[in-house]
This record gives C-alpha cells, sequence and structure tokens, in this order.
C-alpha cells in the first residue's frame, strides 16, 4: 500500500516550522516513534498487480472455463482498482485500529442453550447415517 | 453448522480461560485482540472457514517451567511459548473402514477452545512429552479444563526438525499428527529423529520434505499422510461477526490475583522445604495430592513424616483400591493428628500403621480409635518389667537355651511380651529391660 510504504521509508518528518517554536534556521525534526509495523494478514495487492484467477478459483473450489477467466479477470481487477482508491489517504498521523466496529462486546454466557428443532437441523442434512453426517472421503485439507 | 442466518457470539468465559492461562504461562497480553477467518474446505468445517485468531492473538511471548522425571534423568527445563490463541472447534472426521466415505459428527463444531504453541525449544521426545504434561498439569490447577488427552480435551500436533551440529538454520519441519497420549508424542518424536537422522547419514537429508505424518500406535512409526507442497494460503481477514476484544487492567488485575499457586511455585516451595526432588515431583504433580499434603502440613504435622505416609502407605493404598486422594476416607487432619500422636509416643508406630488401614477404609479419629481400642503405649519400666517377668517365668526352657547361648531367643521373649500387652509396650523400653532380665541384671 502506497502511504504505508512512505511510514515504513521514512523515520522521521521534516518540518521546518515558522512558528515560535524555532527560528528558521533551526528546523526542528519531527520524530515519529509512534509507529506500528504490522505484519499483513493477507496478501496484499498493489494496484498494480492484476489477480491471479486461475489461483483464486482454485482456492475458493469454484471451476472457471478458459473464457470465464478472459472475462472475469479484468472485472475482478476493476474491483480491486476502485478500492485502490484507499491507498491515495494519507495515514501519517493515523493509529492502526484493529477493528472497524465501534460497539462495545457483545458476549455470551457459559450456559448451553438447547435448540428447539433439532429435527429441521437433521433433515436439512441431505446424506444422515445416525447419528453421523455421510461425506465423501477427502484425506486432504487443501 | 454452517446454517445461513446464523452468527457466532463470542463466549465470555473463554476470554476469562485465556487470560488465566497466558498469565500461568508467563505471556504478555494483548489488551486489544481480534478474531480472524481462517478459510479451507473439509468436510468437518460446515462454514469452510473457521474462526481464529492470526495475527493478534491474547497472548505472546511466555514460557513455562518444569523439571524432567528422574527415571529420566531429572533437570530444570525451560520452554519458551510463541503464543496462546482462541480459536472455535471444528467437528470430527471418522473414516469408514472400507474407506470410501467418511462420517462427521458435528457435536463439538463451534466450541471454544485455546491453542497454545511453544518454541521449539525440545530436544528429546520426553522433553516434549514433559511439556504437554505440564500444560495439562497447568489447566488442571487453573481449573480450566481437565487435559485429558484420552477424551480429546487435550490434543498435540507435533513438529520435528533436526539439523546437523553447528549449523544454526533449523531444518526442514514434519509435522506429526495422531498423538494421543503421552507416551505417543516421546515415541514419535524419537522416532521421527531417528528416521530424519537414518536419512542424512545416508545421504538423503533431501528425502526430508514438509509434510503431515500419522503416528501409527500398533507399528509404533510414522508414516506419510499427505505432502504439502507449499504453504496453505488460508486467505486470513478479520472475522466480521465477531467483536474485539477489549481486556482492561482491572479484569487482568482481578485474574491475577485469583490465581492458585500454580506447579511450578508448588515445587519450588517444597524444596525450599528441604523434601528431595522425588517427593517434591510427586507430592506437587498431582493437584490433589499437593492439597492433601499441604491441608496435612496446615494441620500441624512434621513435613517429612507427611511426605513419608502419603508417598507410602497411603499412596500403595490408593493403587490397591484404584482410589483417588479425594476419595480416602481419612482427612488430612487425622493424618496430621496420627503423625503426632505416633511422634509424642503415645502410640506405637506399628500400631500407627494398623489404624492407619481403618482409618483410610472407614473413617473415624485417632482419638477415637486410641481410645476404643485402648492403643496407648505401655512406656512405664515397671508395668513392661512386669509383663516381661511373666513371660520369663512362663518360659523356663527357652531362658535356659538363651543364657546357654542362644542369645536369637531374645526375639522370642520379645515377641511374647509384644503379644501380652497387645502390641502396645514400647519396643525400645522393651528390649532394653528384657536384656537387663535375660542376663540376670534384676
Amino acid at each position: 500500500m502506497g502511504s504505508r510504504a512512505l511510514l515504513m521509508l521514512t523515520n522521521f518528518n521534516f518540518k521546518a516550522t515558522v512558528s515560535s517554536f524555532g527560528s528558521a534556521s533551526n528546523p526542528f525534526f519531527l520524530i515519529k516513534n509512534n509507529l506500528r509495523i504490522r505484519n499483513f494478514s493477507t496478501k496484499t495487492r498493489s494496484s498494480l498487480q492484476p489477480p491471479d484467477l486461475p489461483g483464486l478459483a482454485e482456492t475458493a473450489r469454484i471451476s472457471l472455463a478458459p473464457n470465464e477467466v478472459e472475462e472475469f479477470a479484468p472485472k475482478i481487477g476493476q474491483v480491486i482498482d476502485w478500492f485502490g482508491q484507499l491507498q491515495a489517504v494519507d495515514l501519517d498521523n493515523v493509529e492502526p485500529a484493529i477493528r472497524a466496529d465501534t460497539e462495545g462486546d457483545n458476549l455470551r454466557e457459559d450456559v448451553p442453550q438447547t435448540f428447539e428443532n433439532k429435527e429441521a437441523l437433521i433433515a436439512s442434512v441431505p446424506s444422515y447415517e445416525e447419528p453421523y453426517i455421510k461425506v465423501p472421503k477427502v484425506l486432504n485439507k487443501e | 453448522m454452517g446454517l445461513p442466518g446464523a452468527l457466532p457470539v463470542l463466549n465470555s468465559k473463554v476470554i476469562e480461560f485465556a487470560v488465566k492461562l497466558g498469565l500461568a504461562l508467563n505471556c504478555k497480553l494483548s489488551l486489544n485482540s481480534k478474531f480472524d477467518r481462517k478459510q479451507y474446505f473439509y468436510p468437518d468445517l460446515p462454514k469452510g472457514y473457521q474462526i481464529s485468531q492470526f495475527d493478534i492473538p491474547i497472548a505472546t511471548g511466555g514460557y513455562v517451567d518444569l523439571d524432567l522425571p528422574l527415571e529420566f534423568g531429572g533437570g530444570h527445563r525451560k520452554f519458551g511459548i510463541t503464543r496462546v490463541h482462541i480459536e472455535e472447534d471444528a467437528g470430527k472426521l471418522l473414516h469408514s473402514g472400507n474407506g470410501d466415505y467418511s462420517q462427521v459428527d458435528l457435536n463439538r463444531a463451534g466450541v471454544p477452545l485455546l491453542e497454545i504453541v511453544s518454541e521449539p525449544d525440545m530436544r528429546t521426545g520426553i522433553e516434549a512429552a514433559e511439556y504437554a504434561a505440564e500444560l495439562q498439569r497447568v489447566v488442571r490447577y487453573l481449573g480450566i479444563s481437565n487435559g485429558n488427552m484420552q477424551e480429546g480435551s487435550l490434543r498435540c500436533d507435533v513438529n520435528v526438525s533436526i539439523r546437523p551440529v553447528g549449523q544454526s538454520e533449523f531444518g526442514t519441519k514434519v509435522e506429526i499428527k495422531n498423538l494421543n497420549s503421552f507416551s505417543s508424542i516421546n515415541r514419535a518424536i524419537d522416532f521421527e529423529i531417528s528416521r530424519q537422522a537414518l536419512l542424512h547419514s545416508q545421504g538423503q537429508s533431501d528425502q526430508i520434505v514438509q509434510e503431515t505424518r500419522l503416528w501409527e500406535e500398533g507399528a509404533q512409526k510414522t508414516v506419510t499422510m499427505r505432502k504439502k507442497e507449499g504453504l496453505s494460503d488460508y486467505r486470513y481477514f478479520p472475522e466480521p461477526d465477531l467483536p474485539e476484544v477489549i481486556l482492561t487492567p482491572e479484569y487482568v488485575d482481578s485474574i491475577s490475583n485469583s490465581l492458585p499457586e500454580l506447579p511450578e511455585a508448588k515445587r519450588r516451595r517444597y524444596e525450599k522445604m528441604g523434601l528431595s526432588m522425588q517427593d517434591v515431583l510427586f507430592l506437587a504433580n498431582d493437584m490433589n495430592v499437593a492439597e492433601y499434603f499441604d491441608a496435612t502440613l496446615s494441620s500441624g504435622a512434621d513435613i517429612k513424616l507427611a511426605a513419608n505416609w502419603i508417598m507410602g502407605d497411603i499412596a500403595a493404598y490408593m493403587k490397591n483400591e484404584k482410589l483417588s486422594i479425594n476419595d480416602i476416607k481419612l482427612t488430612p487432619q487425622e493424618l496430621a493428628e496420627l503423625i503426632a500422636s505416633i511422634k509424642s509416643g503415645t502410640i506405637s508406630g506399628k500400631i500407627g500403621k494398623e489404624i492407619l488401614s481403618e482409618l483410610l477404609a472407614k473413617g473415624g479419629t485417632v482419638k477415637g480409635l486410641i481410645e476404643e481400642k485402648d492403643l496407648i503405649q505401655i512406656a512405664d519400666p515397671v508395668e513392661i518389667g512386669k509383663m516381661i517377668d511373666k513371660v520369663i517365668s512362663e518360659n523356663p526352657k527357652q531362658l535356659e537355651q538363651y543364657r546357654g547361648g542362644k542369645t536369637k531367643l531374645q526375639g522370642f521373649f520379645a515377641g511374647q511380651v509384644m503379644k501380652l500387652s497387645k502390641g502396645k509396650a514400647n519396643p525400645g523400653l522393651l528390649n532394653k529391660i528384657l536384656l537387663e532380665k535375660l542376663n540376670g541384671q534384676s
């Protein structure tokens, strides 16, 4: 991300000031010591890199024909670029947020609650071999 | 079950348990942490993602201290803890015998659990097994889990790599799954170390690939399960359906102040009391035994004597009757009373052992039993002397044999006096006076 890269490269902001804090010949350095270098939780994509559609489709278990790959790749690229507008925001003075919500915690007590309609749950299972759900044999996780 | 419209709600208890565990493992707690989605497809994961904590777990950078059992060489170890995080459990997948389908049980899907990741600090199977045993001890002491591997309350996967002496980079690591007990952790790791070392020695270290292997208990070896081609891309992103986990310093402090004495602190305290390492490990390893021991001490018992009774006769009884220390009828207070009665000479050591069995099985009080069965030790020399005189007079032949040189007969006389006194004669006094009389000195 553009602005974050800028933060990482420079450890201080040099601001020449004309306020009363310092004379014009003695510019003072504003040292940023509240930088947090964080590892990002997903692969970061700069707006320059096109999405790897076949790879994405594979991990999402969605089959795409070659013409679909050709058709969707630019569209997905456009969506990414649309989000890429966020790179223009100046994050110099912003503390990274962990989450976007402002609501307080919504917790539950550690008390079991009976679900009244278990039959409906079980009825929704396509292949039931009491008391298990029958599934094809899959040995490899991804 | 991944039903559309169903949303997760965070369980407040798991936060409390996470903080307790983080503190007990000497970690740094993140006062703000969040959840992430770990996305992959597998039949036991109905939603197609597992709610976990990826980059900001609730606790990081801790350690655990332990003492290796003496039968494995003993020694103190300190192992680093990389992180502790909260995540949800997946369902349980069972593979059918004939192999063309599997079965899923979703009862535990969505139940919160804590994952503990250690630093790669262990060097042998026994170190890793003891580390796991210590974690079990800690969670039991904290009361957050019974830590039973057989029930799946505590599950363990290991990663093993080896490197030539002098090399600082770690070798290729291999994951091992299906470890169901501490001993299989021990044996699987030692096996895997040998397997990798053998390949190295044959110049085939490139055959060691990053993969997941299964421990086969029957064959006592690891086998390939699947080869990992590169790291999985779990496409982590912050879980939108769960709020941030915010810990206030007050919350953390209140939990910190409520922590019980943990195994390591207990071991060091017992050591300072002068107990040997063997005693320390026996008494501190089981939380209930430690509690019993501490209660006996606080009733005034001598440290070493209390330790001996618990580790000796009482442990033997428990093993015989297959009872835990919480089931025996002898209370810590009465054990202290028993020890004191013997120490003061009120009853003899032999009588003490005899009433112990009754106390263990039926309970009751030491004082009560002593009175009921008239067990008070006879320590009056005059009274003992009278009994000795009686026995001697009733056994003239043996007296003659003794005075003729068969000094071993002293034991015979002593036994007869004991019988006469119903076991109550003080053995030391008895033998002293007996000897005098037999030798004609009184």
